[in-house]
Parts: structure tokens; C-alpha cells; sequence
């Protein structure tokens, strides 16, 4: 076998010209379904996060029947000990409190309705990291009495840092909801439709201005490897019984599982056109190596050359030329993708306000996932392995006296 | 005697002539009026009841038909001293706490009036049960002691009314609505109002207590007791201002 892989590895040097042109087209198939899955995978990933980070989180709890009547009537008092269990879990990261409804808010004579979220906000400082959003003014503290409000919303009420803003509302048990509360802080969020509308003040104020002390309308989980998503679930279930609900984004956000799947399709077909491509391609330069090799291989059988044995090797060869291709693909496109990972490219245009109205920050983040590398790999070897089918047809149908006079 | 039983039998008849010569229109214009009057004060306890809680409120209310009306807060404590304000189409309040005056933007219309089965926008409905729908007699039903016409109600199709049809039962002696079904367009039937608890109220008997059951929400009703109510009382346009809503008490 150690003659094999030699007589191989010097038939590849042989000709130098010849292998660096068929490696360097596996290199160029790896490395644009690298880029392009990589991309993929990467908006998706963001889209979830960043998704789950404003809205849901990967798993919530919250009281039966919360999710559909959105009601503070149906708001919960959770055990401090529970929390800090499920905060131990294991691929638990963060287990945040919040508390949301929706509320009037006015200045002058402007009105509008708002959702308010209370948090708490030593804990989001790494979820909605709105102390990075600050446009003027203070971040909040546990005992904030003032509230965020977004640019928009600002401009709409036209107040400033300082002023105070009437909140008008229902609390727990439609107990009235009002107060005037200073603007302590004004916040840019990337998305507009949230920029316009969002209020957020501390939990302990939010709790006491809708007379709910100590409840809270959701517990958001965040995860650090989503794969894990369900096998976390169920081990956050047992703390609870049926008069609480837990649930995925994937539950909570379907729309967004099926815009992802929509597009994930598109990508797949994309992807095959690419393969399909780069297997001619790999093919083409094989075939073109083989025959041009034909009266070597003639003569080679003419002396003696045990078929299979030939075969053999060029096999290995074909192997060998995709494996060079396939790492330098990888070795050269993983620190580009590394440096997109960590600087993903800034959109801006149209297609940046598309994914703005789309409530998606427009950057076009990639991933890298192992997962994506090793499907490239595996793939991009199999196709190669395909091809060697030619030259071992080849071989087997080679005569020696015709192959030597051509 | 034969005589005396023939006239009383014939007066009987000329009697129940009398009533059956009523159209529909007439008994529902009979009871609307039973509890109108151009201008009305009253005292009302809501007591708002869901499946896990129930509280009540106080309410004073000032009336004038059919454009303005003005709700004031007794109780509870929290909530004293809010108040609403409705003129022609559009909602005030009045939140003492922050001392503001704030309209309700159109898209909180649908929202629950102070955690009530009422809505902001049922406060500033004005179909008439007289003017916007055809009436029918659909049979006759005993409800309590109360012997009842039911009439249905079907929406004209020029009316701006969001429901399919409604069954009313009026007492056909003092013209009492004692119940109203509410369907949708779909035929189902969406909410309940009863009536009961008549009592003399300034110069008319009236029902005092009515309970407005929505059928989707099962264990969710709101109840209205009136303590007082005053008919026809002296008041003009502007006595539903916005500085008054400040004002009153």
C-alpha cells in the first residue's frame, strides 16, 4: 500500500502543471460553498439571536394562557430558588425576568401607544445591550424610576432627557396605571418600527406602576449552543407544572422559522447549481489528465502493469489532488470567514432598508460553524470520488498495442 | 250573566287587539325610551367578575343624548378621581395621578374600558336599536315572572353597526329589556346583556341591575347596579369640557 501512496504522490509531482490546475478547481468549489454556506448559515444564526434577544429569548416561561391574551391578569410569581436552578442548568447562559404590556404614552398633545418592558438591567446589558444604544442621558439601575425611550418615540412625543412623559395603562386586576415619569434616557434602536415605539424602565418600577409586585409577565432563558434548544426545554419543564407554559422561539416565532426555511431552500438549489458546476469542473481536468496520459498507461500495461494495480493509483491520485484542493480551500477560506465573522459587512442602500423594514439589522454576518466546513468537505470529496470513476473505466477498457500508437 | 261574560269577553279581545296592533318598532321604541331621557345623572357600581378575580368600582355618570357623556371614579381608591369623557365620537381621560388630560388614539378604541367587558368603543357607539335596524316579532317567552315579546333585530344595511342580528325579550306590560343577545355576522352569538332588579328610579320604574356576559370569555362578566339615577336633569354641552373633567366630582 506504501508503494501505492509513494508512486502515486510522484506521479502527482510528474507534472506539476497538471495537478496544481485540478487541485486549484476543487479549491475554488470549496471554498464558494464555504463563503456562500457560511453567509447563510451566519444570517440565520443572526436572525434567531438577535430575534430571540429582543423578543423572546430561546425558551420562555411564562403563565398558561399569557402567550395568546397577552394579559397582565395572567402574569406570574416565580420562586427565587427556581430561577437560580435554571440558571445552573447546564448550557443555560442567562435567565432573564421581564415584564411586559403595552401602555398610553403622552406628552403635550401627542399620544401613543407603546409597549413597556420592564428589566432588569445589570442582566441586559449583555441581551439587549440597550447602555451600547444610548443616543443622551443614563442607563437604567435596579431602582430607576425614569424610562428609556427610543429616538423615534422621542421625536414623535418631541421630549428630551429630563422631561417627563405621561404613562397611562392597566396594572394587575385592571387597576389603573398611571404616572407622569421622566425621560431618563434616550435609546437608537436599529429597528425603526421599534425605534418609534419602545419603552423600557426598571422591573421593580414597572412592577409598582401596574400594581404587580413581584410578577413577572415572562422568564426569557438564552442558551449558548442552539442545537441544544430542546433537550433544555425539557429539563426547564420539570421545574414547572401545567399552570405554566414553556416554550421555543421555534414556537413562539414561527414566522420566522418558515422565512428561514424559505430561504434556506432557495440556498440549497443554489448550492447544487454550485456543485453541479464545480463537479464538471473536477471532472473535466480528470478526464483530460487520463487521456492525456494514455500512452503511459499503455506502455505501462504493455510491460507488465497489473490493471487493478493501475487503477489503483490513479485513484489514489484523484484522492489526493481533491484532498490538496479541499485543505487549502478550508485552510485559505477560514480566516477570511473568521475576519467577516468577527466584522461582518455593514449593508447599506436599498437592500439595507429592506432588512430594516424586515425588523433585521442589515449586516451580512457569517458563521463559522464546524458543521458547514465538514459538509464541504465530505461533499466536495465524494464528488471527486465520483470522478475517479472515469479514469478507472478507463484503465479497465485500455488495450495496450492501441493506446501505445496513439 | 251570559251578557255580562259575552262584554268581557269581547272587551278581552278588543284588548289583546290593542297590544297585537303594536308593530315591533313600537315595543322597541317603548322600552328605548323607558330608559332614556335627554339628559340623566346616575350612581353606578361596576363590578367587573373573571374567572380568578372580581372588583368594583363606583361610577358617577352624567349623560346627554346622544353626543356627550362624562364617567367619574368613586372607588377604588387607586383609580379615584379618572375620568372619561365622551364627546360625539372621541374618548377623554382625565388621570389625576399625572394630572393630564389624554384622548384615546383611534387604535386603543377596542380596548377594555377600566378592565370592564366594555370597550372604549361601545362607550361612543350611537346605533339606535330604534333608527338602525328592521324589528320582528319572533315569538313570545317567559323570563322570571316577566311575560316577554322577542323581538329580533336586524341591521339596516345603510347602518354603521357590527352586529348580524340581535334578540331582544321586552316585558310586554312595562316594557322592560330584560335581555339582549348579540350575534356576529357569522350567526354565533357574541355577548349576553340581562336585566333585572326593577326599582323606582326619579319618576319611573326601571331595571337596575344588568349583567353583560361575553360568551367567547367564559367566566367573564361585568355587572351594573345603579344606585341612583336621575332623569332629564339641568345641564348643557358645556358641562362635558375638558376643564370640567378637571372639575367635577
Amino acid at each position: 500500500m506504501g508503494t501505492y501512496l509513494k508512486l502515486a504522490w510522484r506521479n502527482l509531482w510528474r507534472n506539476r502543471k497538471r495537478t496544481v490546475i485540478a487541485a486549484s478547481s476543487v479549491f475554488f468549489a470549496v471554498f464558494l460553498a464555504l463563503a456562500m454556506r457560511s453567509m447563510q448559515k451566519g444570517s440565520y444564526d443572526f436572525m434567531i439571536d438577535s430575534s430571540v434577544r429582543i423578543s423572546t429569548g430561546y425558551i420562555q416561561v411564562h403563565a398558561k394562557d399569557y402567550w395568546d391574551k397577552r394579559s397582565l391578569d395572567k402574569s406570574m410569581v416565580l420562586d427565587p430558588e427556581v430561577i437560580s436552578k435554571i440558571s445552573k442548568l447546564p448550557d443555560v447562559t442567562l435567565v432573564i425576568p421581564r415584564f411586559e404590556t403595552f401602555t398610553l404614552v403622552s406628552h403635550g398633545n401627542a399620544t401613543k401607544v407603546s409597549p413597556i418592558v420592564g428589566i432588569n438591567p445589570d442582566k441586559e446589558r449583555t441581551i439587549l445591550k440597550l447602555q451600547e444604544k444610548l443616543v443622551s442621558g443614563k442607563y437604567l439601575t435596579g431602582s430607576s424610576k425614569g424610562v428609556l425611550i427610543g429616538q423615534g418615540l422621542a421625536e414623535l412625543l418631541k421630549v428630551g432627557v429630563g422631561d417627563s412623559i405621561v404613562l397611562y395603562g392597566q396594572g394587575f386586576h385592571a387597576i389603573t396605571a398611571a404616572a407622569l415619569v421622566p425621560v431618563q434616557g434616550i435609546i437608537k434602536l436599529p429597528i425603526p418600527e421599534m425605534n418609534k415605539t419602545m419603552i423600557y424602565c426598571s422591573l421593580s418600577y414597572a412592577q409598582w406602576l401596574y400594581s404587580a409586585p413581584g410578577r413577572l409577565t415572562s422568564l426569557s432563558i438564552m442558551i449558548d449552543r442552539p442545537n441544544r434548544l430542546d433537550e433544555v426545554r425539557s429539563e426547564v419543564k420539570k421545574f414547572f407544572d401545567d399552570k405554566y407554559e414553556v416554550m421555543t422561539w421555534k414556537e413562539m416565532t414561527p414566522e420566522l422559522v418558515q422565512s428561514i426555511e424559505v430561504d434556506s431552500a432557495g440556498g440549497i438549489i443554489m448550492l447544487a447549481i454550485l456543485y453541479i458546476v464545480i463537479g464538471f469542473g473536477i471532472f473535466g481536468t480528470i478526464m483530460m489528465m487520463t487521456t492525456e496520459r494514455t500512452k503511459e498507461f499503455g506502455i505501462l500495461i504493455a510491460v507488465g502493469m497489473k490493471k487493478t494495480k493501475l487503477i489503483m493509483v490513479t485513484t489514489i491520485e484523484t484522492i489526493f489532488i481533491s484532498l490538496i484542493g479541499v485543505f487549502a480551500g478550508i485552510v485559505i477560506s477560514y480566516p477570511i470567514l473568521l475576519y467577516f465573522y468577527y466584522h461582518p459587512i455593514k449593508l447599506t442602500g436599498e437592500l439595507a432598508e429592506a432588512m430594516l423594514a424586515f425588523g433585521v439589522e442589515p449586516i451580512m454576518p457569517f458563521s463559522i460553524a464546524p458543521g458547514i466546513f465538514i459538509a464541504q468537505f465530505w461533499t466536495v470529496l465524494l464528488i471527486a470520488l465520483l470522478s475517479a470513476w472515469y479514469p478507472f473505466r478507463y484503465v479497465h477498457k485500455l488495450k495496450a498495442v492501441e493506446a501505445i500508437r496513439n | 250573566m251570559k251578557s255580562v261574560i259575552s262584554l268581557t269577553f269581547i272587551y278581552l279581545i278588543s284588548i289583546c287587539e290593542f297590544i297585537f296592533s303594536q308593530t315591533a318598532k313600537e315595543v322597541i321604541q317603548k322600552a328605548d325610551q323607558l330608559m332614556r331621557a335627554k339628559s340623566s345623572y346616575s350612581e353606578v357600581k361596576m363590578t367587573i367578575v373573571k374567572p380568578d378575580w372580581s372588583r368594583t368600582m363606583g361610577l358617577k355618570i352624567w349623560s346627554l343624548e346622544p353626543e356627550y357623556a362624562l364617567i367619574y371614579v368613586t372607588e377604588p381608591a387607586r383609580d379615584k378621581g379618572t375620568v372619561t369623557l365622551k364627546r360625539k365620537n372621541e374618548v377623554w381621560n382625565w388621570i389625576p395621578s399625572a394630572q393630564k388630560v389624554i384622548k384615546i388614539p383611534p387604535s386603543m378604541m377596542m380596548q377594555s374600558w377600566m378592565g370592564s367587558d366594555f370597550t372604549n368603543d361601545d362607550l361612543v357607539k350611537q346605533s339606535s336599536i330604534v333608527d338602525d335596524y328592521t324589528h320582528k316579532f319572533i315569538g313570545e317567552e317567559n323570563i322570571g315572572e316577566f311575560n316577554c315579546w322577542k323581538i329580533q333585530l336586524t341591521p339596516k344595511p345603510e347602518a354603521g353597526v357590527v352586529w348580524g342580528k340581535i334578540v331582544i325579550w321586552i316585558s310586554k306590560k312595562e316594557y322592560f329589556e330584560l335581555k339582549a343577545d348579540y350575534y356576529d355576522e357569522d350567526g354565533n352569538i357574541v355577548k349576553t346583556f340581562t336585566g333585572g332588579d326593577p326599582q323606582k328610579m326619579d319618576d319611573r320604574t326601571v331595571l337596575t341591575h344588568w349583567e353583560m356576559v361575553p360568551v367567547d370569555e367564559p367566566g367573564n362578566k361585568t355587572i351594573l347596579d345603579y344606585d341612583k339615577i336621575e332623569f332629564n336633569i339641568a345641564t348643557d354641552q358645556s358641562f362635558f369640557s375638558e376643564q370640567n373633567m378637571k372639575r367635577v366630582r
